[in-house]
């Protein structure tokens, strides 16, 4: 009996791979399976409810409105992706027939101008990055490649001076990437200089904890989480959680202590928890929608091919949401204020992260923790 | 100071839960190194649990009510996890740590494979919900007592409903295997399971029940884990926590007191290399952070525990007493 049964085990195993394989041999795509816009993401998931999900909306909410095929990529190994990991998902995206393909992140640089030399039919948007110009060794000229950059220091910059002129003396700002990552650091840096400003104004010395200590990869861990709570049980009263899946750890620390307050980034964090007072923002869906727009209404040659569009407070692309905001003491008219501000070119946040961040401030005392 | 004791605390408590999950099966003689394996099984359906009574906004009010719901869930669906080590174990007298080994490899993938099936993130968060009044209110457990003399604060502010669950589990089930007739032949088995089948007991039945237990403080042990320390997410991870029990269980030499002296150990050292920057003390009204000031990379503090575990395990081998009978398929025949 236990023989017979072995036999149709076994039988029914190699049925079930031979069945497996027919099916890959038909992957083909047939014409209905092409997907024109992609989407290959950055380090962290794909719904971080940040980076990678603002990215992704912009280009779905596009695609959705003009009925255009879309899909997202996520590179292999996770956080741990390598340029060969993005290379193969640039590469199966192209396969599967795109046009157009947004990938945010500036450590996509290597793998995008591998895979845009060889296809300079598909065009690329590099969110977060740079245009990439000539190359060094072979001359070619990335024509096929556009860049959208934030000023992110702007964000940063009316974050801290919304967290401070809110009565706030006790900040921390706890950034993503381990320091080398030039958006976080410009987000960081700006979120200083705003604190330092609304100090100088009110009068007031403000405290700062400044950390890259976890959140490398731009994810949530036991650690952070533990940093945190530390913060806030040292006094610690609104911290700025600047990366993606991290704003979990800083949650859940937030959640042990009744005043903890938290601001978050990139999109609008508001829903994600009530301890959020507000979100330093970037435009990253509007202004990738808007990119696509370009590409579509075939203004790509004129308008983007190597170019690199350097958004801020007067493209609207950065600021506070103020629809959504918990704040009680700061008025949107303070904020409005200080906004046009930055947009007349009267208050220019530094985009330039110094070596010592602390250098040049009376006002605020910046605890770095490494 | 109050900081670092409480933190300790919630380190501490799904260490000695699953150390003590490891002990039950070990004592009645089946090495369960699945530990990690079911502790990520039990986090992922805890968190399921949560996130599926979170849609409606009575859990949403009743915190606390969810919390006990999704621990029961977590519990329940480690025990039937652990029931295929079991299975392969006792029925089919298979190799212990290979069917463990078997049992870590799949859970993560199962779990991950379903979080990116059904919601397409690569974790799966207890989101904040929309209360009965439609504010959103947080996925929070946390008690909070603030007014409370500094030892109150340890155990009663900012504490978690699964601490109490954990230390009483604890205490009654330590009083279970030493004091009941039902532990005296949990152990026998462990130890010689044919003189225990010459008087009489079913060794078989015995040795399903400690894998159960076991695999039921494992799966609670995950999800508590996951919501006190690991950000409120099951992504398909427990940080080796599961090995790590294991690791305490020799140490506390298979014995409760033991584990419980092994897991405050190593939950202090482990919270210690996370806030070592934070620790101060005050001198003459200035805050003096000795730790941080000794400006030595934070690596260092993160092997800390690790390396204690090490030398404390080298120097205390000597004494350790593993039941006799682990990791022996049970054989009527033998003697």
């Amino acid at each position: 009996m236990k023989k017979y049964l072995g036999i149709i085990l076994c039988l029914a195993v190699v049925l079930a791979c031979a069945v497996v394989f027919a099916a890959c041999g038909e992957s083909k795509p047939a014409e209905s399976d092409t997907y024109k816009i992609a989407v290959v993401t950055d380090v962290g998931q794909l719904m971080d409810k940040g980076f990678n999900q603002g990215t992704y909306e912009g280009a779905k909410k596009y695609a959705e409105e003009h009925n255009i095929s879309y899909k997202y990529y996520q590179p292999a190994n996770g956080s741990d992706a390598s340029d060969n990991d993005r290379i193969d998902a640039m590469k199966q995206a192209i396969t599967n027939g795109a046009e157009i393909i947004v990938a945010p992140g500036f450590l996509q640089a290597t793998a995008m101008s591998t895979v845009a030399e060889q296809n300079p039919n598909v065009k690329f948007v590099f969110v977060d990055g740079w245009a990439l110009g000539k190359s060094k060794t072979t001359g070619y000229s990335y024509d096929n490649v556009t860049a959208i950059v934030y000023k992110e220091q702007e964000s940063g910059y009316l974050a801290g001076y919304a967290a401070v002129m809110e009565g706030y003396t006790k900040l921390g700002f706890t950034g993503g990437g381990g320091g080398g990552n030039p958006a976080v650091n410009r987000f960081g840096y700006g979120f200083i200089q705003g604190a330092e400003a609304a100090a100088a104004e009110k009068g007031v010395n403000v405290e700062m904890k400044y950390s890259f200590m976890y959140g490398d990869t731009f994810s949530a861990s036991t650690e952070l989480q533990t940093q945190i709570s530390g913060w806030y049980a040292a006094g610690t009263q609104v911290v700025f959680s600047c990366g993606g899946s991290m704003f979990q750890s800083v949650k859940s620390a937030a959640g042990e202590y009744p005043d903890a307050k938290i601001i978050g980034v990139d999109v609008d964090q508001s829903g994600e928890s009530e301890k959020v007072i507000t979100s330093a923002v970037k435009g990253l869906s509007v202004s990738v929608e808007r990119v696509l727009g370009q590409y579509f209404d075939g203004k790509w040659d004129t308008e983007l091919a190597n170019k690199a569009q350097n958004l801020g407070a007067a493209e609207d692309s950065t600021g506070l949401p103020t629809d959504t905001w918990r704040l009680k003491n700061f008025t949107v008219e303070q904020y409005t204020e200080v906004l046009n501000k930055i947009k007349s070119g009267e208050i220019v946040p530094k985009s330039e992260v110094p070596e010592d961040v602390t250098a040049g401030l009376t006002k605020v005392t910046v605890t770095i923790e490494k | 100071m109050i900081f670092l004791l409480q933190k300790t605390l919630i380190f501490t408590i799904p260490l000695l839960i699953v150390a003590l999950a490891g002990m039950y099966a070990e004592r009645s003689g089946i090495i369960n190194i699945a530990l990690d394996g079911i502790m990520i099984f039990g986090s992922f359906f805890g968190a399921l649990c949560a996130h599926i009574l979170r849609q409606d906004p009575f859990f949403v009010d009743h915190n606390q009510l969810t919390f006990l719901i999704a621990m029961v869930l977590a519990a329940v669906s480690g025990a039937i996890f652990s029931l295929l080590l079991s299975f392969s174990a006792i029925n089919l007298k298979a190799d212990q740590t290979i069917g463990g080994t078997a049992l870590n490899l799949l859970a993560p993938a199962i779990t991950l494979f379903l979080i990116k099936l059904f919601f397409s993130k690569d974790a799966l968060e207890m989101e904040t919900a929309i209360g009965g009044d439609g504010k959103p209110v947080d996925f929070g457990f946390a008690i909070l007592n603030e007014d409370m003399n500094p030892v109150g604060q340890v155990f009663f502010d900012k504490a978690y409903l699964s601490t109490f669950i954990a230390i009483g589990l604890f205490i009654l089930l330590s009083v279970l295997i030493y004091k009941t007739k039902t532990g005296l032949r949990l152990r026998a088995c462990g130890e010689h399971p044919q003189a225990a089948a010459s008087v009489g007991i079913n060794v078989n039945k015995m040795r399903y029940l400690g894998t159960t237990v076991s695999g039921a403080l494992a799966g609670f042990g995950g999800y508590v884990y996951i919501a006190t320390v690991a950000n409120g997410t099951a992504s398909g991870t427990v940080a080796g926590i599961g090995f790590l029990a294991l690791a305490i269980m020799i140490f506390g030499n298979w014995k409760p007191l033991g584990i419980a002296l092994g897991a405050l150990l190593f939950g202090f050292l482990k919270c210690l290399s996370v806030i070592y920057t934070q620790i101060n003390i005050e001198i003459g009204g200035e805050k003096i952070y000795f730790l941080n000031d000794l400006k030595l990379p934070m690596y260092f503090y993160n092997m800390i525990p690790y390396i204690a575990v090490l030398i404390v395990l080298a120097f205390t081998s000597k004494k350790s007493r593993a039941p006799k009978a682990e990791g022996i398929p049970y054989d009527k025949g033998a003697r």
